[in-house]
């Protein structure tokens, strides 16, 4: 029988595992499922499928606006619900314009994986035109009085900023996007991709369209709040939020099969099967599981680690 | 009303259609009044400044709770019209605000110049005096240097008449050596060590969860299992395998009280019983204290930061 002193020292022991170790082991188990995708099984958070649902129940040709709030701080998650969100739209013929007041660096940042998506959903050549399919309106530091112009009155708060048009620098108001816009109301969303407080401001001042949130994974308990009151529509968070949608394009909502996602809320919805539905969702999903792993058996070592510390005393 | 602060079309005193020459002397004379006040703004005593800034700060916070207390037109059409002056008041407010919000955006980035200035000011002095560690002010002016140069090169062509093609990237075959420039410096230099700035969190965390997150209390317990439960709710794998059991334990009876044990079940109590009524209640303390913040600040009653 092991003495109480060899206890107290294996309990010292679990409990200072070397800092660099700890270090060496995260970063083996995070990159692994990076070069070995493993698939997952997933069951979508109704919270996605309603972010899911209300796209697809938009009519074609119907137009959103998108505040994007997000760097390549947080691509990992933001990109993520950015393409999700952005193939979505292109495969709907849904245009949009896109605005930020987060970060300065926010506007080309989603100028840039636009281009990208609209070159892979049209094959290698851009699916959506600038300027005709979309807008990039620019960075607006005083998120404050800039969102609530919005909401007031969208073509005066967007008004004598342009966008790059194939024939030179053009008003974003006099663009295809704009048609037929004269309130926020016209717009059927404002979706705020996230991974700042930008979704405070916005929730506190846009009255007049629907909400959706795309946000990153430590926003989440924040965001539940506004999801369950009914304020926002829908709500994507972190990589499993991402998970969440490429999984819903893949299978869609109540579509017989044998990984059918089920919903009671809504009836049949669509996927897009044979499309490039996996993206950063399906890619880094694991690596959030064995991450986690690591981190709650990081937990248990340190609490046996602290009781057989005690119990050796 | 006047027509100040209200109605971008037809334009006003405010504005003049984007790219013309009355828009560029517009900005260059309210940059010299600006400079000019900045200016006048040094050479008065401190009260008088005080005065300034008090006022200021007053109309301002003003503006906006009349916006938002103030009765706001419902469903109103661009050609109706205000039958009363309370009515004409309120159609002002509602009219001015995007204006305000236009004036309080420019203002907004000059606090990037003064930004820029504040840095410059502290690094030249340090790489000017070979203080220790000038070489990091070095880095930091080439960097700066480099940036701007190849950002605006690239910014003209791209907002030029050729700026479309541009748009879709090198494929295209459109870019020049300052458009290759600026990518390498903004996507890959800039953003990738934002991106590695921001991964080297996970670490951080792992070692504070590690040495911290002990159970040495009741409270710390149970802290511990819930954030044990929320953290297994978002991996699927877990999920899917836990609720198939309890599926197979519970005969798949969708009525079995065993369904309760679930883990999507349990993180969803835990998140609709628990952290949502949590959080409403941080959030109202939150607002009340920002309100009293906001109060001191409209009113001028907050008396730190020093002399102004």
């Amino acid at each position: 029988m092991a003495s109480r002193s060899s206890i107290a020292e294996l309990g010292n022991k679990l409990q200072s595992l070397p800092k660099p170790a700890l270090y060496l082991i995260l970063f083996l188990v995070a990159s692994l499922p990076l070069i070995k995708p493993i698939p997952l099984p997933n069951s979508p958070d109704p919270a996605s499928i309603d972010f899911y649902a209300h796209l697809m129940e938009l009519p074609e040709g119907s137009k959103i606006l998108i505040c994007s709030d997000w760097t390549n701080s947080t691509r990992g998650e933001s990109m993520g619900e950015m393409d999700a969100l952005l193939r979505v739209l292109m495969r709907r013929k849904i245009k949009f314009a896109v605005y930020s007041i987060g970060d300065g660096q926010a506007p080309r940042v989603a100028r840039e994986t636009i281009a990208r998506i609209s070159r892979e959903e049209g094959g290698g050549q851009p699916l959506y035109k600038p300027y005709e399919d979309y807008v990039v309106i620019g960075f607006f530091p005083n998120g404050e009085g800039q969102t609530a112009a919005v909401n007031t009155n969208v073509r005066a708060a967007f008004a004598g900023k342009t966008d790059i048009s194939p024939t030179g620098q053009r008003e974003v108001v006099q663009s295809p996007v704009f048609e037929g816009i004269n309130s926020l109301a016209d717009f059927k969303y404002l979706i705020n991709v996230t991974a700042s407080s930008t979704n405070t401001v916005i929730l506190e001042r846009i009255k007049k369209t629907n909400l959706m949130f795309a946000v990153s994974g430590v926003m989440v308990p924040e965001n539940t709040v506004y999801y369950a009151s009914g304020q926002l529509k829908g709500l994507l968070g972190g990589i499993k939020g991402v998970y969440d949608m490429e999984t819903l394009m893949e299978y869609g909502v109540n579509n017989p099969g044998p990984h059918m996602v089920t919903s009671a809320a809504y009836g049949q919805i669509p996927g897009f099967p044979g499309k490039a539905n996996t993206g950063k969702g399906t890619a880094y999903y694991p690596a959030l599981h064995v991450c986690l792993s690591v981190l709650i058996l990081a937990v248990i070592t340190g609490n046996v680690g602290m009781f057989l510390s005690r119990k050796g005393r | 009303m006047l027509p100040i602060f209200a109605d971008l079309d037809p334009h006003t005193i405010w504005n003049a259609p984007s790219g013309s020459i009355e828009l560029v002397i517009k900005c260059m004379v309210a940059l010299l009044l600006g400079a000019a006040f900045v200016g006048i703004c040094f050479a008065i005593p401190s009260q008088l400044r005080r005065f300034i800034i008090f006022t200021a700060t007053f109309v301002s916070g003003g503006f906006y709770i009349l916006f938002y207390y103030f009765p706001a037109p419902i469903a109103r059409q661009p050609l109706d019209q205000p039958r009363n002056v309370l009515e004409g008041f309120s159609f002002w407010l509602t009219d001015a605000q995007p204006i305000i919000a236009t004036i309080s955006n420019t203002i907004g980035s000059f606090l990037i110049g003064l930004g820029i200035y504040s840095l410059m000011r502290v690094h030249l002095r340090k790489l000017m005096k070979k203080q220790k560690d000038w070489g990091y002010s070095l880095v930091l002016f080439v960097s700066m240097l480099l940036m701007v140069t190849f950002g605006y090169w690239d910014y003209f062509d791209r907002f030029g008449k050729d700026g479309a093609a541009m748009a879709a990237g090198p494929a295209g075959g459109a870019w020049h050596f300052q458009q290759y420039a600026n990518d390498i410096l903004f996507d890959g230099f800039f953003q990738q060590m934002e991106a590695g700035m921001f991964s080297m969190v996970a670490f951080y965390i792992l070692s504070a969860a590690y040495r911290a997150f002990r159970a040495r209390s009741i409270e710390a317990t149970i802290l511990l299992a819930t954030a044990l439960v929320v953290m297994l709710s978002v991996m699927g794998a877990v999920v899917y395998q836990w609720d198939e059991g309890i599926k197979a334990l519970a005969h798949n009876d969708p009525g079995s009280f065993l369904n309760n044990f679930k883990l999507d079940v349990i993180a969803a109590w835990l998140k609709d019983a628990v952290q949502t009524p949590s959080i409403r209640g941080i959030d109202f303390g939150v607002g009340i204290g920002l309100l009293a913040m906001g109060l001191r600040l409209w009113l001028n009653l907050d008396k730190t930061g020093g002399a102004v």
